[in-house]
């Protein structure tokens, strides 16, 4: 099966107002009918809670109604549909989709994917020693006026009441692979569309807590996390962990509050692995969350002057 | 009330229906946060239950639903009663806000109790 990945997650969300501004000032950019997009057309979709249109609240407080995967091809629509139906009810939406829901209670949707090609720079570091490819001469490393827009919906975070039930609904329904395990929360998962280290990540939580714990999108490297992090700051949002690097899939990470009620993270640059990868299995703890771990800090310059 | 009560602000500065946070050693990060809600003072500790240390805010003194009926920590989706700090929905029901005493004077200055 060719999941690629989440093509879009759907909320329904208690402050629609306060959720626009959040995802604009996060760099998506809002193209109609409460859609938020990336550079790939991956999307963030907002409606007001009491929208009758949206699939059913999970309670405990989750504002999201419905994760949808992108797939690369309709003989992948058609084996989820076939799969899943063997023990639960799927329907067939007016856009050609597809929509059912885990072992977990979380709506899911397939679509033949929407993500689009597009080009954008990479972060171009120059390592000494390297042949790698170097930046332009006389082509500066930073600007820091740039515009940032967020590349594509990387993953997303669940915490579920039975960890073991649901690893195995996306494993042998889904055809996701457990790319590494935090023993003690859960495991990274990769569906087989994607080389990405990770789309889908569960922690084992108390039932009452099952919901949506973070969500994320790439961004074109460190110094673009590091900067969109620092402005989200400077217009007054809330860091909760970072900026830092994680060790289970190598990706730079800052995670801010949100009006979701979840976590909204900046990631980059991922590990990328394939079938040759063998899962890593490491007890949680602070240190194996992450290599190194950074707190923001006001504009400074030391020498006379008080740092003013 | 100790001798030397550390003054928060002024009662104005709290208007009723919203929430605002007070960010006391100037690290970036409020210790705690008032609540002012149908004309009664309610402060906590800014450390949600679920995850203790994890600041509840979206955004700098954003402690509330729209409704401004509940607080809500907004790393989880954990909501509180205001009145009495009781988680009521999401990840740590049944557990509370640590309260934060405070006291006003007759010129309308809000204090920390402690």
């Amino acid at each position: 099966m060719k999941i690629i990945g989440p093509d879009a997650l759907l909320f329904g969300v208690d402050d629609l107002e306060a959720c626009t501004q959040y995802l604009t000032d996060y760099g998506l950019t809002p193209v109609g009918d409460g859609r938020f997009e990336a550079m790939d057309g991956t999307a963030i979709v907002i409606a007001a809670k009491d929208d009758t249109s949206l699939p059913a609240d999970m309670g405990n407080g989750c504002q999201l109604r419905k994760t949808l995967y992108g797939v690369a091809d309709e003989a992948t629509l058609n084996a989820i549909a076939e799969e899943l139906g063997k023990d639960r009810e799927v329907s067939r939406l007016v856009d050609g989709s597809i929509e059912s829901v885990d072992d977990m209670g979380f709506t899911l949707g397939f679509q033949l994917t929407i993500r689009r090609d597009y080009e954008a720079p990479a972060e171009v570091v120059h390592s000494p020693g390297s042949n790698a490819p170097k930046r332009e001469l006389n082509e500066l490393g930073v600007d820091p006026s740039v515009k940032i827009t967020p590349r594509s919906l990387s993953h997303l975070v669940y915490f579920v009441p039975d960890g073991d039930k649901a690893e195995a609904f996306y494993r042998d329904r889904l055809g996701f692979r457990v790319t590494d395990r935090l023993v003690g929360a859960g495991p990274f998962m990769q569906p087989g569309g994607t080389q990405d280290h990770h789309t889908l990540f569960m922690i084992q939580a108390p039932e009452f807590m099952r919901g949506l714990e973070h969500f994320t999108f790439h961004f074109g490297g460190p110094t673009e996390v590091m900067l969109a992090g620092s402005r989200m700051v400077e217009k007054g949002y809330q860091s909760f962990w970072g900026p830092g690097r994680h060790q289970m899939g190598s990706n730079w990470f800052w995670y801010f509050n949100s009006p979701f009620g979840a976590r909204m993270e900046m990631d980059a640059d991922m590990d990328l692995h394939d079938e040759q990868w063998v899962a890593r299995e490491i007890p949680i703890s602070a240190e194996i969350s992450q290599a190194f771990l950074f707190q923001y800090r006001e504009k400074w310059i030391p020498g006379p002057g008080g740092g003013k | 009330m100790s001798r030397n009560p550390q003054r928060l602000c002024a009662i104005d500065e709290l208007p009723e229906g919203e929430s605002k946070g007070f960010d006391l050693d100037g690290d970036g990060q409020d210790e705690l946060f008032v609540v002012h809600r149908e004309g009664v003072l309610y402060a906590y500790r800014n450390s949600c239950p679920h995850q203790p240390g994890a600041p509840m805010a979206w955004r700098r003194h954003a402690y509330l639903n729209k409704e401004s009926s509940l607080i809500v920590c907004f790393a989880h989706g954990a909501q509180f009663d205001i009145e009495s700090g009781l988680c009521i929905d999401g990840p740590c029901q049944g557990a509370s806000l640590t309260a934060v005493p405070l006291s006003q004077d007759r010129d309308g200055n809000v204090y920390l109790t402690e």
